[in-house]
């Protein structure tokens, strides 16, 4: 027997392997020094854990709304209004297990084989592989450092066909870090609804985390017209460091919002009850963690870009949010590391595991070879040493 | 607003109309109207409080960051062990992989198997998701009539006379919602034969086995040689009442185990950790809750099939697991109009046999995870309604 054809078509990860080699190395106790990681090394605030305890002791531990309680679908309505000004209604927004079955749950409701999305590159590997899953065509855009890693108008237009049925915008961005200026948005915004059918899905999981100059706009904002286009996708794990509790949300159009509950409704059902009980005090209770968790993140961010950039032939822009680096490390690869030529990053990812014990994530995995990302949710003395010992190898 | 509409599988997408029957009562409650709720498959008791505690512990420790996709590695040893311990197989733990609820595992199983030209064969009347995800896959749905003569139970001929080159899977359910019905040890032997004989899949969703009253259950999975091409279904929901933790899992064929992670990944990442850690409680912590509550269930059934049985016009078979009631109503209307009329005019919410599939019509199903206070309560409006039809 065999898989379905739709199985057989979803590609292992390309850094499946070296995954594999990090996760077994930690395994065995071997110290790693872990850049790779993609998720906070903050706890989840207080108010939020006790209120998911003060919900196991009432009992709130049976089936809710297949959509989400009442409570967290009015909480991200009042969020989006008050951070975004963006005018939601409780039922345009459906509650999920995590943003990334947000998305999934998405592209599920709308997406028909054959229709292509629009994906810049660098990307999230889930959003080419989520929407390969329904059949539909990712149609991936490159974005260098010349534009700051960025999707333009120009770029957009070129890339729009008579079968493109959405677009995937990211910004804050993984892996890069960048941010998408007001300007910038409001740029493709214009190229979008004069594109017929044509929806954006606007990926804010980033959002509270924007550091210097940079502010966070949500393109949903920019207009009525735009707004009937976005579905906004955002959750609880980046901004309260709360990935383990799987809750996101998408809000946008009313039908698709309710299309894509009754399929949640039959696919999955609730997210964890106690779980989104958290989430209410996460989101509609005291901010303040946000603030605590995001000036260290941009003091580690300061450090992390001023240590790589010590580093001969290593590039590196500032980013302007998320909590990634990005270095750029094409140009290093033209010369021997200790004493071999090294084809790609991915090979320069394996060999600082191996003789460097630093574990990241190559280009490779995100569309963009020639790349490295380094996440900077680690402290400040692991930062250094940990670049630090990448700058010497990279110096043999 | 000027995008297109929705993706064409989304039209073959059928409802789950307990949610709908439930939708209406609230209404009607809401203009002060008293019903009494059969309609929802979901225990009416709490979570015990030794899992609710390890579930506290956890978060106390500051267990929630991202987990492994597949699921605690403790989680999926206790898993194995209890198939062990409870079907008399060795389960190899990397074949376990844990879900948010037992849900997910039905459109994973779909969608790692069949596509579009593919036949799944699923009971009718049954669950009605089965259909749903099977159609919005692209597969063919093939209904397996479950008729009241054979007790509501698969018959192996007529599956066998349904199999053709294209069937890919097979849906069992045994304990079998809407019915109650368990199919007997010798029925799921020659079930497996018809599974070797087409080569196929077969999906068993043993979700409701602990919960039976006639002795234990018969498991598919148990079958000789069928854990190879099977995929076990099965979750914490209901024989330990945590149905709003979402707490699921399935047991794979190994050449399964890998994409379907693939698909776990790409759609939930992980199931919560705190959540695992309740499940790992339940599993290696006193059974006792568990127990009561079945002892609970049984006294019910035995009030409410009886009760039911005293109605003139109307006939019920005894359920022999899960937590269900499907009599025959055909003497008072269709399906729908029986629902509609209980509902309306007696203040019962019950769901019409049709929401299982065709082979419902005739029948509705009423839940017993209600205490025997408002069983007696809905057996007497039911009488009277029925009486004065």
């Amino acid at each position: 027997m065999e898989l379905s054809a739709r199985l057989r078509a979803m590609a292992p990860s390309p850094t499946l392997a070296l995954d594999q080699k990090v996760k077994a190395r930690i395994k065995r106790g071997e110290r790693v020094t872990p850049f790779h990681l993609g998720e906070p090394d903050f706890d989840t605030p207080v108010a939020a854990a006790q209120a998911a305890i003060d919900a196991i002791h009432a009992g709130k531990t049976h089936y809710t709304q297949a959509a989400g309680i009442p409570e967290l679908r009015a909480a991200v309505a009042g969020k989006l209004r008050r951070d975004q000004g963006l005018a939601y209604a409780p039922e345009d927004v459906l509650v999920s297990v995590g943003a990334k079955h947000s998305l999934y749950n998405l592209f599920m409701t709308v997406l028909d084989p054959g229709d292509e999305v629009v994906i810049p590159s660098p990307y999230w590997v889930t959003y080419p592989d989520q929407v390969r899953l329904t059949g539909a065509i990712p149609v991936i855009v490159p974005c260098g450092p010349d534009t700051g890693y960025k999707l333009t108008a120009a770029a957009l237009k070129e890339a729009l066909g008579p079968r493109t049925r959405a677009v995937v915008l990211n910004s804050p961005q993984n892996p890069t870090g960048a941010v998408y200026t007001r300007q910038e948005l409001e740029d493709l915004a214009r190229v979008i609804v004069g594109h017929p059918d044509l929806l954006v899905v606007s990926d804010e999981i980033y959002e509270k985390l924007v550091y210097g100059t940079s502010t966070h706009t949500s393109i949903a904002s920019l207009g009525p017209e735009i707004f009937a286009r976005t579905v906004v996708v955002n959750g609880c794990s980046k901004a309260y460091a709360m990935t383990g509790w799987r809750i996101g949300y998408m809000a946008g159009p009313r039908p698709i919002i309710q299309a894509a509950g009754d399929f949640q409704s039959q696919v999955t059902s609730n997210p964890t009850s106690i779980a989104q009980w958290a989430a209410v005090e996460a989101i509609a209770g005291d901010q303040s963690p946000v603030e605590a968790m995001r000036r260290a993140f941009d003091r580690r961010r300061q450090l992390m870009v001023e240590h790589l950039s010590a580093i001969e032939d290593v590039t590196v822009m500032d980013p302007g949010g998320a909590f990634y680096c990005f270095p750029d490390v094409s140009r290093r690869l033209q010369r021997p590391v200790l004493g071999r030529m090294l084809s790609s990053s991915a090979e320069l990812a394996e060999l600082l595991l191996e003789e460097a014990q630093v574990s990241t994530v190559p280009g490779e995995a995100f569309g963009a070879p020639g790349h490295l990302r380094l996440s900077y949710a680690c402290d400040d003395d692991t930062i250094r040493e940990g670049v630090g010992r990448m700058r010497d190898l990279l110096a043999r | 607003m000027q995008v297109r509409g929705m993706a064409q599988r989304m039209q073959q997408l059928g409802t789950e109309t307990a949610f709908e029957v439930l939708a209406r009562a609230r209404a009607l409650e809401a203009e002060g109207r008293s019903i009494v709720h059969l309609e929802i498959g979901e225990p009416d008791f709490d979570t015990a409080d030794f899992i609710r505690e390890a579930a506290k512990a956890a978060l106390d420790r500051g267990e929630t960051h991202y987990v492994p996709t597949a699921g605690l590695r403790e989680l999926r040893e206790a898993i194995a062990a209890s198939i062990h311990s409870s079907r008399g197989v060795l389960v190899d733990p990397r074949r376990v992989l844990v879900t948010p609820g037992a849900k997910p595992i039905m459109f994973y199983t779909v969608l790692a198997t069949a596509g579009p030209g593919d036949e799944v064969i699923y009971p009718d009347p049954g669950f009605p998701i089965y259909s749903s995800v099977v159609r919005f896959a692209g597969a063919t749905a093939v209904p397996l009539p479950l008729r009241e003569s054979n007790g509501f139970r698969v018959d192996p001929d007529e599956l066998a006379a349904l199999c053709t080159s294209r069937t890919r899977l097979v849906i069992l359910n045994s304990p079998g919602n809407p019915t109650g019905a368990v199919s007997t040890d010798e029925e799921l032997a020659a079930i497996a034969r018809v599974a070797e004989r087409w080569d196929a899949y077969v999906l068993s969703d043993e979700i409701y086995r602990p919960i039976a009253y006639e002795g234990p259950a018969p498991s598919f999975y148990a079958q000789a040689g069928m854990p190879a091409r099977t995929i076990l279904l099965d979750g914490f929901s209901k024989i330990y009442a945590m149905t709003g933790w979402r707490l699921g899992f399935g047991v794979f064929p190994p050449e399964l185990v890998a994409g379907v992670e693939r698909l776990i990944v790409n759609s939930v990442s992980c199931t919560a950790p705190f959540v695992q850690r309740g499940g790992i409680a339940a599993l290696t912590g006193s059974q006792a809750p568990s127990v009561a509550m079945v002892e609970a269930f049984r006294q019910r059934r035995d009030f409410l099939v009886q009760a039911l049985g005293e109605i003139p016009g109307l006939h019920c078979l005894v359920p022999q697991g899960a937590f269900y009631a499907f009599p025959r109503i055909d003497r008072f209307g269709t399906s729908q109009e029986v629902e509609r009329g209980l509902l309306q005019e007696a203040g019962v919410a019950v769901l019409a046999g049709t929401a299982f599939g065709e082979a419902g019509e005739g029948y509705v199903r009423l839940s017993y995870a209600n205490s025997l206070e408002n069983l007696h309560e809905a057996v007497e409006r039911i009488r009277r309604w029925c009486r004065d039809r």
